[in-house]
């Protein structure tokens, strides 16, 4: 059976990786080609970049980015962050990008991940959900996390799988950055009701956590930043460590 | 060496060219096939029906180089096309240099599979096999050839056996992403270079 993937993810603003808490409070991270490198070597399966860029300069600097380290990569690289039309997918593959991720322009305009799957394939297409727990539920924001959209989050995954995802990237808003565990419930929610790889991403502290995402959520990746960035975890003990807990990993 | 990606239209080249560069590969990307290359490249991106149909326009051609001895390499969908018949994106006809078809993975998994799985070799008497066993390189696709010949020398597994690396005369068809597959898609590439220098 497929191995369980490691994600590292890197937030690309203005060219730099940053690290922010609960999507706020940026700080400096480092070189997004040199970073991507190491978390290569480390034994990462993929890499994924977002562009919390607000600018157009912001992100003219981004495309340089991917086109960089798809050229020193040889793990599959995802873009997301501002994409709005067929013409982002488009130059974004063109320049190195394996996948795109579309957020907030999913929800907005439901055709570009039907149109973009038809395209350019499914595999090409993750959508990614930021969801937020209100009372027994979670909901759908966009715009990184200040638009309440009132969607439900579990609902809106059945959605974009049936518009053509192929993937979904599945974040917590609540958990990121606080390192307090992935939001479990969540993501076994979402990997139960779609029949396409889900991604498990925001709130990783611990290695344990890797562990319960994968064997109670049974999400088929799990992405982290933080933690890779500040070396709190290294990526070949992570692996070790699930493999001596019977999670096939790839070493 | 020079190798040349054909361009359908659509999707990330970037990657099978700069994997192919950095084994040392002197490569062009084209629309259509041309002449004074040692390997031809029909890269992963693509819905088979498109790809079958765009290749058509240029079949004589391609037919000429593969009946002249050039190598071709197939990624993914690449390899997909030189079967006889596919049937993502309603049925149509590939290049039928391979008896069989391409059809989806028919059992209960999610699809796409997206993620790395072990090579398991199946099949002795192709070098292009060198140092790969046992192995993980990186998958995404919906759709498995069903060969109708023996040139089935590398497997992998998602809910069925399926062929992962298949080689036949001059022909090389890889249903992983050698250029996705870190340092094993690699060693691959580096034995599609030796193979190519004999």
């Amino acid at each position: 059976m497929t191995t369980k993937r490691i994600i590292a993810c890197l937030d690309v603003k203005d060219g730099r990786v940053v690290k922010g808490v609960n999507f706020l409070n940026l700080k400096d991270k480092g070189d997004p080609v040199e970073l991507a490198s190491r978390y290569e070597e480390e034994g990462a399966d993929e890499i994924v970049f977002l562009d919390i860029s607000a600018t157009i300069e912001g992100r003219k600097t981004l495309l340089e980015a991917v086109k960089n380290t798809a050229s020193v990569l040889s793990i599959p690289l995802t873009v997301g962050g501002g994409i709005r039309t067929l013409d982002d997918v488009s130059r974004l593959l063109a320049n190195g990008a394996d996948k795109v991720s579309i957020n907030t322009a999913a929800v907005e305009n439901k055709q570009l991940i039907s149109i973009a799957s038809r395209e350019f394939g499914a595999q090409a297409i993750v959508v990614a959900i930021d969801a937020k727990r209100i009372n027994d539920k979670w909901i759908v924001f966009t715009k990184s996390g200040t638009y309440n959209t009132g969607l439900d989050a579990v609902k809106w995954a059945s959605e974009v799988e049936r518009l053509g995802a192929g993937e979904i990237l599945l974040t917590s808003i609540d958990r990121d950055g606080t390192r307090d565990g992935y939001d479990y419930e969540l993501t076994k929610k979402v990997v139960d009701v779609v029949k396409i790889p889900v991604i498990a991403s925001g709130g990783a502290g611990k290695m344990e956590h890797f562990y319960q995402v994968f064997s109670y959520s049974n999400a088929d990746a799990a992405l982290a930043a933080g933690i890779f960035h500040d070396g709190v975890i290294r990526i070949r003990e992570l692996k070790k460590y699930l493999l001596q807990r019977g999670i096939e990993v790839r070493l | 060496m020079k190798a040349l990606i054909i361009n359908y239209g659509v999707g990330n080249l970037f990657s099978i060219y700069s994997g192919l560069r950095r084994i040392g590969f002197d490569v062009s990307i084209s629309n259509e096939p041309k002449e004074g290359f040692d390997l031809i490249v029909l890269p992963g991106v693509g819905s088979f029906s498109a790809v079958a149909s765009y290749l058509s326009k240029y079949y004589n051609q391609l037919n000429e180089f593969r009946k002249n001895g050039i190598a071709f390499l197939g990624v993914c969908l690449g390899m997909q096309v030189m079967f006889e018949y596919g049937t993502e994106g309603g049925p149509s006809r590939g290049l039928g240099w391979i008896k069989g078809k391409v059809d989806k993975i028919h059992v209960d998994v999610k699809l796409p599979h997206i993620g790395w799985d072990k090579l398991y070799l199946v099949k002795e008497g192709c070098e292009l096999t060198e140092g790969l066993n046992n192995d993980y390189v990186y998958y995404v696709h919906s759709y498995i050839a069903y060969p109708g010949e023996d040139v089935t020398y590398m497997k992998s597994k998602y809910g069925i056996e399926y062929p992962a690396l298949i080689c036949k005369d001059n022909l090389i068809g890889t249903q992983f992403h050698p250029e996705k597959s870190g340092d094993v898609g690699k060693r691959f590439l580096e034995n599609l270079a030796r193979w190519l220098r004999r």
